[in-house]
């Protein structure tokens, strides 16, 4: 029999060993910008940043299979949404408060199980950048939403330290290059993870740019491509 | 969350039960003339805007050229709920496709599709209602090629070389696509302004033997072109010059 007490105890070791696990994660940056939104990282062998619906992208730190069942859900999820009803009416906010949040929650509650090891960063691409929305959703289910720009990085410390150079620094009229160079200079402050003005090692090591856009002004109908 | 192995998007939604019944006996929209031509760059595809029921007009704007991706276009003609509902399943699949497996679908995979989602459709049409014939237009971004397809209602697919046509005026023309060819050439030699008035010639001529298919003055025929940088919309100017010269020499 579990008494309350040990499920709380094991809930408890569950987030520490997630929150271990997520450290190593390299930080990913989206910014809302006039040509679209742009999702940055730098990644080792597997691809990082991918096309969820029309206009929508999705970025994750954590275990792979994680990432990959997360994202499937996801595309599921939207691409029944926008057949069964309009292009138009599949949101961000429906995916990610629908379709994934109770999913991770239970998965996280239900002790028997493997816990899903990620930290996801989904963006939506509206009229201007002042509309653009991203969703940030944590192992537990919990989420919060964000205008305009937002990170993920494998620390909450470090998550906070490229907030504040983002709030700073991000003007939505930036061409592609500055928003780029922007990113790249916010990615190093969140990969310096024990904040010693130095990149680590282990991340650095063989990676590559990672960039992806939403375009806001194609006239084609696939709007997600990297760049 | 659970692991299942990679799924269609026909398993997905559920199709083709999620196109939903038709009552025989139900009265139903017709698109009708359709047109394919290539021309140097790409594919040209031409539809007059008339949609029928029974003896009636029922509309004068349809669209019936509707493109599935960026590199391939249908024209449709017949039944116009089936077939834009249809057009609707097939663009989604290859966009779930595409998003799920990480790569894009190849051009054969695309054209089986559209076999599929045909036979799909085929209990509706035994009952003599919902039959459509969609012309389509690709762009083979691997081989660099481009391709006309037109389709019977059971999903056969046929490859056609430089034009195709569907739709009740479609029979009336069948014969020029040749005769243009023997007498000004290859379609896929000449430039669009030129295969463009081509094209307006025989919808007219269409249009004057076949009465559900809308003329050229009333309003203007759908024109789009599918290249190798995507399908737009032909501009209301080379249109409309192209509908002028057309009108003045008959």
């Amino acid at each position: 029999m579990i008494s309350p007490y040990d499920w709380q105890e094991s809930v408890h070791q569950r987030a520490g060993y997630i929150e271990a696990r997520l450290r190593g994660g390299s930080p990913v940056i989206g910014l809302g910008i006039t040509d679209g939104v742009l999702l940055f990282t730098y990644r080792k062998q597997v691809r990082k940043v991918y096309e969820v619906y029309d206009r929508l992208a999705f970025s994750a730190i954590g275990q792979q299979a994680d990432v990959e069942s997360l994202r499937l859900t996801a595309v599921d999820f939207a691409h029944q949404e926008g057949y069964s009803r309009s292009e138009e009416d599949v949101t961000i906010g429906r995916v990610v408060g629908f379709a994934l949040s109770s999913p991770l929650r239970r998965a996280f509650g239900d002790i028997t199980t493997a816990p899903f090891v990620i930290n996801a960063l989904f963006a939506e691409m509206n009229r201007t950048p002042a509309d653009d929305l991203f969703f940030k959703l944590r192992y537990d289910g919990d989420f919060e939403v964000h205008h305009q720009y937002a990170c993920i990085a494998g620390t909450p410390e470090a998550e906070e330290r490229m907030t504040t150079l983002l709030v700073s620094r991000y003007d939505p009229q930036m061409d592609l290059d500055a928003a780029r160079s922007l990113a790249d200079e916010v990615w190093r402050v969140g990969a310096d993870r024990d904040a010693d003005g130095t990149v680590d090692s282990s991340l650095m090591q063989g990676a590559r740019q990672e960039v992806a856009l939403l375009d806001r002004r194609t006239a084609r109908e696939r709007k997600f491509r990297h760049l | 969350m659970r692991i299942r192995p990679a799924k269609s998007f026909a398993e997905l939604v559920d199709f083709p039960k999620s196109l939903g019944p038709v009552p025989p006996g139900a009265t139903e929209a017709h698109g009708t003339t359709v047109l394919a031509l290539r021309f140097d760059k790409g594919i040209l595809n031409l539809g007059d805007r008339r949609a029928t029921s029974a003896n009636f007009i029922m509309y004068d704007k349809a669209e019936k050229i509707l493109s599935l991706d960026d590199s391939t276009m249908v024209a449709i003609s017949g039944s116009f709920a089936r077939s834009v509902e249809i057009v609707r399943y097939l663009s989604h699949a290859f966009k779930y496709y595409a998003r799920t497996q990480l790569q894009d679908m190849s051009l054969e995979g695309k054209l089986q599709e559209v076999s599929r989602a045909l036979s799909g459709n085929l209990s509706m049409t035994m009952e003599g209602i919902g039959i459509f014939v969609p012309v389509v237009s690709a762009y083979d971004e691997v081989s660099k090629k481009f391709g006309i397809y037109f389709y019977d209602a059971m999903g056969a697919r046929f490859e056609s070389g430089a034009f195709a046509a569907a739709g009740s005026g479609s029979e009336r023309i069948r014969g020029v696509f040749d005769y243009i060819t023997r007498s000004k050439g290859p379609f896929d030699t000449r430039p669009l302004e030129d295969v463009l008035k081509d094209g307006m010639q025989m919808l007219d001529i269409a249009a004057q033997l076949d009465s559900a298919t809308g003329g050229l003055e009333h309003v203007p025929p759908l024109a789009k072109t599918l290249t190798a940088e995507g399908i737009r919309r032909v501009e209301d100017e080379v249109l409309a010059s192209a509908i002028h010269s057309v009108t003045k020499a008959g």
